[in-house]
């Protein structure tokens, strides 16, 4: 294997990239991944610089009177003046192979040659980045870089952005965006128009519930939020919406439609939410953040969408418990109202409005949908009561008997907390989902249903808050694979 | 008679006042008197007396009000008449009390403004009214007191000036320093700002890379104007703790009325939870002498971090001395007034507000004597903390230190941040940073280079 020799300073390990096993099984595997060297030169060779070495600012050297310089090019200039022989005057070797770089941070993805990058600026800059000091801070924000050209582009846009809020108050600084934002009517109004929109339309799509269950939304939530707060660039509002409609597709009208067409298509939603169910498990939807960059000024959104998405979120559970739907319905609320988090807040609160409201949306919806339901749930040991007094079949009797969601997580999310918790029930996960099992749930022996609810009243002591998601510590432990054949 | 000032400070505004000053005695022969003494420490005069003499002409049409010569008219007859009523001097009392209820005025600029709010003041000091006074002013305001109007008034505040800004930029900095990595947070709140300061740090908390905590949020309320509108505040605060995405509780206690009776029990602190504590502009209300159970009790608390923000002014070493508190609160309202007229815009109503609300602390303070008022009450039960009485931040430094507690000194990234946040405002603000080593607590908000606010954090 040639090796390259460079005077001085060069910590130098030439390996033929594409030689090796890894880089070409690796680059197979992660094509679009930055840095993957492998397909496109295989012969490249690959150079590992120490530390120093890729923050050296002069590592060109001269070999006849050792001075540096930053670029190759003005290393060449320079031996020119030192009217070397015709021989000498040649590059040392006859072509230049493409060189690739790895990052000599050991713990780095990109420290594997498999993954090397092929810009020597580009190492530079992502050593800086991701393992460096940041040295340069941004005066108005306090805001800190590593690389100083990062720190001099923020500069420029710092302080030049603007934030809107609902109400049309614009504003130039971001703090006192955020004060204004916490105490503005618009935030009251927004909730209490989406409270009064989903009781009309919550037609209570079962798959878009599903893909919410799935999805552990809480600490990637919370990174979005960020975004949030973003002010509304041109173009910039596109891309953060973009993003998060990718991630909305499964459940939201089709993501490549702009905001206008979420709220539009619920047969839609229901069809693409059966379909895509399965798929929807390896997702994780930001959609609080896709409803944040409505609230905080995203022109394009109409105040209609804002009172139809809702529709599509609040979805309640039909089929679970009341109190479940209710959480549901009243954490959908804020949901659309740009509150992400129903993580989080008690739900224990919320419960007798929302339920009515529930249970009389349940009850609006068309035979499609239920259908499309039923066959979602399959033969899912939920208490077919709770699931038929949600429908609006009967509902006084479940109402009351709100109990902490660890027993619908378990419904709906682990296989192994329903059968640990369904009590000798003949009714099994099966894979098969079909309607006439459904119509066997409908109808349990009374004792069985009481045994159920006296069951479900001793774990609600235990009562871990369940907001509608489920999401929350059970939630995230139950692996959304392991429903078998629940969707 | 026309004062030309355009130095800035210093030295200079000795020389212009006193050639303003001859001139004045030589037009107005019949005058009293005034006191020659520039001994103000206030450098801001000149630049002030830009001000005032234009508005002046415009505003009142006594020749008298022209030629009382253009600085600090109202500070001399002020202090003046301070002195007359501390030497009991019935008859020099009530002709300077004459003079300046001639001369004041709540719409004018600053001389009559502070003019006219002293005066009410020593009114009430002469005539024995200053309780009764400052019941009538709280009863007012608090008719006219509405979560709107709270609100509208405290956004304004904020944006054009950093006086509350700064306490909350250092202390939101300095909790999320000391309470980072712990997962349930509860920060116990006795402030003044009605909860302004809370939204950025739950943002900061929503955007931080790891989990987000989960944060209890417990306002301790002792001033009955704030506690009509704290319900609608937790409200918003739900709203948008839920908005941002973290676990929020928000509780409010307001059946106390002395912060020194709060415990751990009533306060609901739990075992597992990471406690901070922080007080803006709230020791100055806990009567002297409870000052120092009120810094223990938050020992009691096991807190991680204290944050203390308050106003830079002694008003309480000098309250047997009414002549010396005078002209520290003259020194200290002159300084705020004038703050506030700069950083509003002239016709501004919530200039006014803010002005209105300083009348009320300034008779408290002057004219409500703290021993008269607890006899007075036969059944001994002071309804609210209400002192007022300012303690600058080395006294409250000892006193902490007293209570075991060693300050925190702030970190680079928040002093940065309060350094941003400076910028964002008209020119004049500064920041002082301690010197010296021994981490001496706390940096200061600068008005035209005088300390005006203390921000400080403290660890048990």
């Amino acid at each position: 294997m040639p090796e390259d020799t460079i005077p001085n300073g060069f910590v130098q390990n030439s390996v033929i990239a594409g030689s090796n096993n890894p880089p070409n099984t690796a680059a197979k595997k992660k094509r679009n991944l930055p840095g993957t060297p492998g397909k496109l030169y295989p012969e490249a060779e690959v150079i590992a610089l120490s530390p120093k070495t890729l923050m050296a600012t002069n590592r060109f050297l001269c070999e006849i009177c050792g001075k540096g310089f930053q670029r190759d090019q003005n290393l060449q200039l320079h031996r020119r003046g030192h009217n070397l022989p015709w021989k000498l005057k040649q590059r040392t070797s006859k072509e230049v192979r493409k060189r690739v770089y790895v990052c000599p941070e050991k713990t780095c993805v990109h420290h594997h040659p498999s993954r090397a990058l092929g810009d020597l600026t580009g190492i530079k800059k992502h050593f800086c980045r991701k393992h460096g000091e940041k040295k340069w801070k941004c005066e108005k924000c306090s805001k800190r870089y590593a690389v100083q050209s990062d720190w001099k582009a923020h500069s420029k846009t710092c302080g030049t952005r603007e934030y809107k809020c609902d109400c049309g108050t614009v504003f130039s600084r971001r703090d006192s965006f955020i004060t204004h934002r916490a105490f503005c009517d618009a935030l009251a109004e927004e909730t209490a128009r989406v409270n009064a929109a989903s009781s009309m339309n919550s037609l209570a799509n079962g798959s878009i519930s599903y893909h919410f269950m799935g999805t552990p939304l809480g600490p990637s939530v919370a990174q979005h939020f960020s975004s949030i707060f973003k002010p509304i660039p041109g173009g910039g509002a596109d891309e953060t919406i973009d993003q998060t409609r990718q991630g909305l597709s499964l459940w939201m009208a089709p993501g490549s439609q702009g905001h206008e067409t979420v709220g539009s298509n619920l047969t839609e939603i229901q069809q693409l939410g059966s379909v895509s169910s399965e798929a929807m498990y390896g997702d994780h939807p930001p959609p609080s953040d896709y409803h944040f960059n409505w609230v905080f000024g995203n022109n394009k959104q109409s105040s209609n969408n804002a009172a139809e998405a809702p529709a599509i979120v609040s979805a309640s559970l039909p089929f679970t418990d009341v109190k479940e739907a209710a959480a549901t319905a009243s954490h959908h609320h804020q949901l659309v109202s740009v509150n992400v988090p129903s993580l989080y807040s008690s739900q224990q609160q919320q419960t007798t409005t929302h339920q009515t409201q529930a249970a009389a949306a349940a009850a609006n919806m068309s035979a499609t949908a239920l259908l499309q339901k039923a066959a979602q749930i399959g033969s899912a040991s939920t208490d077919p009561s709770l699931f038929l007094g949600s429908l609006g079949f009967k509902c006084s009797s479940n109402i009351n008997q709100v109990q902490d969601g660890n027993k619908y997580c378990g419904l709906m999310y682990c296989s192994n907390a329903i059968t640990d918790r369904h009590l000798g029930n003949d009714v099994e996960i099966s894979s098969a989902s079909d309607i006439s099992s459904l119509s066997q749930l409908q109808m349990p022996p009374p004792a069985k249903r009481r045994h159920l609810q006296s069951d479900r009243q001793a774990e609600s002591a235990g009562g871990q808050t369940r907001d509608f998601l489920g999401v929350g510590v059970q939630a995230i432990s139950c692996h959304p694979s392991s429903i078998n054949g629940w969707i | 008679m026309d004062i030309t000032l355009f130095s800035p400070k210093g030295t200079h505004s000795h020389h212009f006042f006193s050639l303003s000053n001859q001139q004045l005695q030589q037009s107005n022969g019949d005058q009293i008197a005034l006191d020659m003494q520039t001994n103000n420490n206030n450098n801001i005069q000149p630049q002030n007396s830009c001000h005032t003499s234009t508005s002046r002409s415009s505003d009142s049409g006594e020749p008298c009000a022209d030629t009382t010569g253009g600085n600090k008219w109202a500070s001399k007859l002020l202090k003046e008449c301070a002195r007359a009523i501390s030497d009991k001097d019935s008859s020099k009392i009530h002709h300077l009390l004459w003079m300046l209820n001639e001369l004041a005025s709540p719409y004018g600029d600053c001389d009559q403004k502070l003019a006219s709010y002293f005066l009410q003041a020593l009114f009430c000091k002469a005539t024995e009214s200053g309780q009764r006074c400052y019941k009538t002013l709280t009863s007012v305001a608090e008719k006219s007191h509405s979560f709107d109007s709270a609100r509208k008034l405290i956004l304004k505040f904020q944006e054009v000036s950093p006086w509350t800004t700064f306490g909350h930029v250092a202390s939101n900095g300095a909790i999320l320093e000391a309470l980072d990595g712990e997962t349930k947070l509860h920060i116990i709140d006795m402030s003044n700002t009605l909860c302004t300061q809370w939204p950025t740090l739950l943002e900061a908390l929503a955007t931080r890379n790891d989990e987000t905590p989960h944060l209890k949020l417990t306002v301790v309320v002792t001033v009955s104007l704030v506690r009509l509108v704290m319900k609608e505040i937790g409200q918003r605060m739900e709203k948008f703790a839920r908005l941002m995405g973290v676990p929020f509780e928000f509780k409010v206690i307001t059946g106390l009325n002395r912060l020194v009776e709060l415990t751990k029990e009533t306060l609901g602190v739990k075992e597992d939870e990471a406690v901070a504590v922080n007080c803006i502009g709230a020791l100055r209300r806990v009567a002297v002498e409870e000052r120092g159970a009120v810094i223990q009790m938050f020992q009691s608390l096991k807190p991680k971090v204290v944050t203390i923000v308050e106003e830079e002014a002694d008003l309480t070493s000098s309250r047997y001395d009414f002549v010396k508190c005078f002209e520290e609160c003259l020194r200290f309202y002159t300084l705020y007034f004038e703050m506030l007229e700069e950083s509003f815009v002239p016709t501004s109503n919530e200039r006014l507000m803010l002005e209105r609300e300083c009348s009320r602390d300034i008779v408290r303070v002057l004219a409500c004597d703290d021993d008269n008022n607890s006899s007075n009450n036969g059944n001994g039960d002071r309804e609210e903390e209400e002192c007022e009485r300012r303690e600058r931040g080395s006294q409250w430094a000892e006193k902490l230190k007293e209570a075991a507690f060693s300050p925190v000194g702030f970190s680079d990234d928040v002093v940065d941040d309060v350094k941003a946040l400076l910028k964002r405002y008209r020119a004049g603000w500064g920041l002082v940073l301690p010197q010296g080593d021994d981490n001496t607590s706390g940096i200061y908000l600068t008005w035209k280079e005088e300390p005006v606010v203390w921000a400080s954090a403290w660890k048990p």
